[in-house]
């Protein structure tokens, strides 16, 4: 394929999720499962920026999804400006977080992986601490009434999905986004080959941590009273991490399937009888990583045949 | 027999079909529990304790209906939230716009129920809060919510201090120590505790302090407040806090002549069975309506409704019975009151009916009563003590205030 | 007050040795990361309560059949998955996903089985009342939790350092291809390490009602956060610095909550970035780690 049209057919998938996603409002009337798949469609290809372009795979994604729900919480109790300009402060709080941590990718591997969990164990901790409970609320949760808008905040979700979306699409067919995957793939040839092997981390890491900033500020928004348990809740990184290896990181289209088959099942059975999907799920993830670590997408790429 | 009651039946439906031609096949009561995580403790036995009123009222051929002026099956959704707020609000939403349910059942505790509060209010949808206790669910521009089965967190530990002030100053108690559990359940009781002391100003508060309520492990802390040297000590936590507090107490071999803890009594034999005879022996706690004798004027006695909760739930098969029981039974119980008197099923007629019972609905939980915002402030439980009654055995004495109490509070080490 | 702190929390460290101690030897000779090393502590607890309430059995003598248990069972559960993982091309990373399917799978069926309630042993099992030591007054339970956990760790290092099966087992730990070049049964070795792993995590469960309390379906994920900060105090793949990094982490987590007890839960996190920015090859260790 030339490159042209597979930039048109990765654009025309983005396209069509997001209008899926926006027609659905109107068609079924469960907007908070709408918006969670939303939130996860979102993680998941967040998550790609990182692990997929550098092979960098935080465990503690959550923690710039908790800080943007903060960031936003607080500015908006605190301050009372609009919900948009909560917004922001989620995308900047969780970016700040991002430079904060940037240290971390000097560590690899699972030394990585840990760390970052552990920073947003730490995060969290600050947050819900109770000496701090005239700023945060501490452990008692935030109650946003005023600004709550159902509606709004739904298709602000689904631009953030869009944007994230897109970039996927740009990262995916940039000069920026080869030199990336050369880094994952060797960080020694790369650097020698020209490559900024900082700079191009660095970048892909902020990308990463903004996105689930401004996720976690639309939660914050959409659902207006939470606890930081909640905006903290480990499952939000391990879902964004096995929706995407399941699908296949680095796609565009990994990732969504990931979300749409996984998450799909997890809405019509895991409801009815969540430990066993519990257990299905684990054991599907095992399964997983032992013939198929590479994700569903690999069943194609193996065979040589380009996936969008 | 059963043909004559269904003519009778009959003849009742007749009369009033006219009225309301269109009478539903059955009432949609939606609910949520938790089966797993942190609040599987006090959310199955709520559930369970509601499963078996909505059985106990299909058996009898559903619940009467006074809009229809028939009896209607109930028919129960309910789903598994896994203790998860997240999964909540989607449940909360799932019930209330896809299965469209006519009435709405929070799960119990204050964190599982917070998310429900804003949705239904945005949904209009009134929600039968049983046990979420949050100061912050209930304000005067929201008709859409009442709580059911024990009163909101300000009001519900000043048994405590009355005691405190009163007999306990008597017995020599000075001094006092709170250690509580940051959540909105204990957090806000601990709070209120501590008003009421520096109000009264007869017991001093030396040691005030909150623990994450995932503290497993209070022995530093029991020995910083035995530095202290305080006479009463006030633990507030949930089950798991109570259990790891009650053994590490026993374990240090501090003395009190005073000690609290919220679960000692309200989930006695669950407690029990983790901490044994001699850590509780002569605990204080609250009275829950699993250990304390109300006349209901409506549904089953106390001993009644443990008779009916042994058959249907045998001893050893899970699910202790406790407060938490009588909890979800109660809340079935308002739900029936609710539905024998209320115009039709729109949800203000609901909110109308459940607070019209305000005062008037006498259970085996004690007196509804409801104040304008929808904030529970009956059923307030008594202060008892964990005595010994034989060999390894306790009960859970009444002890104050005196017009309730059914014996006498034995204080010191 | 303060020496009060430190000798608890030099016990106290000792139960967490134990509670990493298995974690780090399969980190050490796998290079694998088993996230679901707090569910199997978790199993070792429910089996502790079952053996109890069903046939009597005191947790010492528990302790026994847990240790025998584990260990088999994790033979099997080695041959089955760890070969295979080895054989991916980020094994370190993969296997973070699929112990943690694992550990899903395991939190799963116990709770369909047993509930979700805390399940516990009678406190009197390991002696009632406190003991004075240097002037502190701690649990008996606690004493016995920490004196099981302390002939734990003289076992394991008998069995690294006085036995053959442990030189071939160091041996792995260096590195496995040149193990594999000189003839070592590697698989062996490595299953051997992963059931002894499987086995003191049983044994650390055994105890757990003591320390902690309780015990319930879900408590392995918190487990394992303290666990890993141990072990990366302690330095990672070096199972007898785990005693240093449990009895580091003891230690400061009771002057935390003695002196700032509202803070003393963000100390594990800390702990470890601290530990992994400044020294990521541990306190102990040699600056031999590619990072």
């Amino acid at each position: 394929m030339h490159k042209p049209n597979r930039i048109i057919l990765d654009a025309a998938i983005a396209t069509a999720v997001v209008a899926v996603m926006g027609i659905a409002r109107g068609v079924y009337s469960n907007e908070l499962m709408l918006f969670n798949f939303i939130m996860f469609l979102t993680l998941a290809q967040g998550l790609n920026i990182i692990y997929g372009f550098t092979g960098y795979l935080p465990f503690g994604y959550v923690g710039f999804y908790g800080a943007g729900a903060y960031g936003f919480s607080l500015v908006v109790m605190h301050l009372h400006v609009p919900a948009m300009v909560g917004m922001v402060a989620a995308g900047v709080a969780a970016l700040v977080l991002g430079v904060i941590l940037l240290p971390l990718l000097r560590l690899s591997g699972a030394y990585f992986a840990i760390a970052s969990m552990a920073a947003a164990q730490a995060v969290y901790e600050i947050v819900a601490n109770l000496d701090l409970e005239s700023v945060t609320k501490g452990p008692y949760g935030v109650s946003l009434s005023d600004v709550f808008a159902p509606a709004t905040s739904y298709y602000v979700a689904l631009a953030i999905l869009a944007g994230t979306l897109f970039l996927v699409v740009w990262l995916r067919n940039s000069r920026f986004g080869m030199s990336l995957q050369a880094i994952r793939d060797d960080s020694v040839s790369a650097a020698m080959a020209g490559v900024s092997v900082v700079r191009g981390r660095t970048i892909a890491w902020l990308l990463s941590a903004s996105i689930a900033g401004l996720v976690g500020g639309v939660f914050a928004w959409h659902i207006s009273v939470f606890y930081p348990d909640t905006a903290f809740d480990l499952s939000v990184s391990i879902f964004s991490t096995v929706f995407l290896l399941f699908g296949g990181a680095t796609t565009l289209s990994g990732p969504l399937l990931g979300v749409f088959i996984l998450y799909g099942i997890y809405n019509v059975i895991g409801i009815a009888v969540p430990q066993y999907f519990q257990f299905t799920y684990g054991a599907l993830i095992v399964l997983l990583v032992l013939f198929l670590p590479n994700g569903l997408v690999s069943l194609l790429t193996n065979r040589g045949i380009r996936v969008p | 027999m059963k043909s004559k009651l269904l003519a009778v039946g009959m003849l009742l439906a007749a009369g009033s079909v006219q009225a309301q031609p269109s009478a539903p096949a059955e009432i949609k009561v939606g609910a949520l529990y938790a089966s797993s995580g942190p609040y599987a403790s006090i959310s199955m036995p709520v559930f369970d304790g509601f499963k078996l009123w909505v059985d106990q009222v299909n058996a009898g051929g559903g619940v009467e209906v006074k809009a229809f002026g028939k009896k209607i099956p109930l028919k129960l959704i309910a789903y598994d939230d896994q203790s998860s707020t997240a999964t909540a609000a989607t449940l909360y939403n799932q019930l209330i716009t896809q299965d469209h349910v006519d009435l709405l059942i929070a799960d119990s505790g204050s964190v599982l129920t917070s998310v429900g509060v804003p949705i239904a209010k945005e949904h209009k949808q009134f929600l039968f809060d049983v046990s979420g206790t949050g100061a912050a669910f209930f304000t005067d521009d929201n008709p859409y919510v009442a709580l059911m089965a024990d009163p909101v967190s300000t009001i519900w530990p000043h048994y405590i201090s009355d005691f405190l002030g009163d007999e306990g100053a008597k017995a020599g108690i000075k001094t006092v120590a709170i250690l509580y559990s940051t959540n909105d359940f204990t957090g806000t009781q601990a709070a209120a505790l501590k008003g009421f002391f520096e109000r009264d100003g007869k017991v001093k508060v030396v040691y005030y302090q909150g623990v994450p309520t995932s503290t497993s492990n209070y022995t530093v802390l029991i020995n910083n407040i035995a530095a202290l040297n305080p006479d009463a000590v006030l633990e507030l936590g949930y089950v798991g806090n109570d259990i790891a507090f009650l053994r590490n107490l026993q374990d240090s071999g501090n003395q009190f002549k005073f000690v609290f803890s919220i679960y000692a009594g309200t989930e006695k034999e669950e407690i029990e069975k983790n901490v044994g005879v001699s850590a509780l022996t002569n605990i204080y706690s609250y009275v829950p309506p699993s250990n304390y004798v109300y006349k209901p004027e409506v549904g089953m006695t106390q001993q009644e409704f443990h008779a009916a909760w042994d058959k249907k739930y045998p001893p050893g098969s899970g699910v202790a019975f406790g407060a938490n029981a009588v909890y979800g039974y109660m809340t079935g119980l308002v739900v029936e009151q609710t539905l024998a008197t209320t115009k039709s099923l729109d949800q203000m007629d609901i909110h109308n009916a459940v607070f019209a019972l305000s005062g008037k609905l006498k259970t085996l939980d004690g007196t509804f009563e409801l104040r304008k915002d929808g904030a529970q402030i009956g059923e307030v439980t008594p202060l008892g003590q964990l005595q010994p009654a034989g060999k390894d055995e306790l009960n859970l004495i009444a002890v104050y205030p005196p017009d309730l109490a059914n014996g006498k509070a034995v204080i010191g080490k | 007050m303060l020496i009060g702190a430190i000798v608890a929390g030099v016990v106290f460290g000792l139960y967490y040795t134990l509670v990493g101690l298995g974690l780090n030897l399969v980190f050490g000779v796998m290079r694998i990361v088993n996230l679901a090393h707090g569910d199997f502590l978790m199993l070792g607890g429910i089996s502790a309560w079952f053996l109890f309430t069903s046939f009597g059995l005191n947790p010492f003598v528990s302790v026994g059949l847990v240790v025998v248990v584990f260990l088999l069972v994790g033979l099997p559960i080695y041959y089955l998955v760890v070969p295979r993982l080895l054989r991916s091309r980020d094994s370190e990373m993969l296997s973070l996903i699929l112990f943690f399917g694992i550990s899903q799978m395991i939190e799963a069926v116990t709770t369909i089985g047993l509930g979700a309630t805390e399940r516990s042993l009678p406190p009197r099992l390991l002696g009632v009342g406190p003991m004075v030591i240097l002037g502190t007054r701690l649990p008996k339970a606690w004493i016995f939790s920490a004196a099981a956990s302390a002939i734990a760790v003289l076992l394991v290092y008998v069995y690294l350092y006085r036995t053959r099966l442990g030189t071939l087992t160091r041996a792995v730990m260096v590195s496995r291809e040149e193990a594999l070049a000189t003839g070592i049964d590697v698989n062996f070795v490595s299953a051997v390490a992963f059931g002894v792993s499987l086995a003191l995590a049983g044994v650390a469960g055994v105890f757990a009602p003591f320390i902690l309390g309780s015990i319930t379906p879900n408590m392995g994920v918190a487990i394992n956060i303290t666990a890993f900060a141990v072990i990366v105090v302690g330095t990672l793949g070096n199972p007898l610095g785990t005693l240093l990094g449990g009895i580091i982490y003891g230690v400061s987590l009771m002057l935390m909550q003695t002196y700032l007890s509202s803070w003393a839960n963000l100390l594990p996190n800390l702990l470890l970035i601290a530990v992994l920015l400044i020294r990521p090859e541990g306190i102990l260790g040699r600056k031999t780690r590619r990072a």
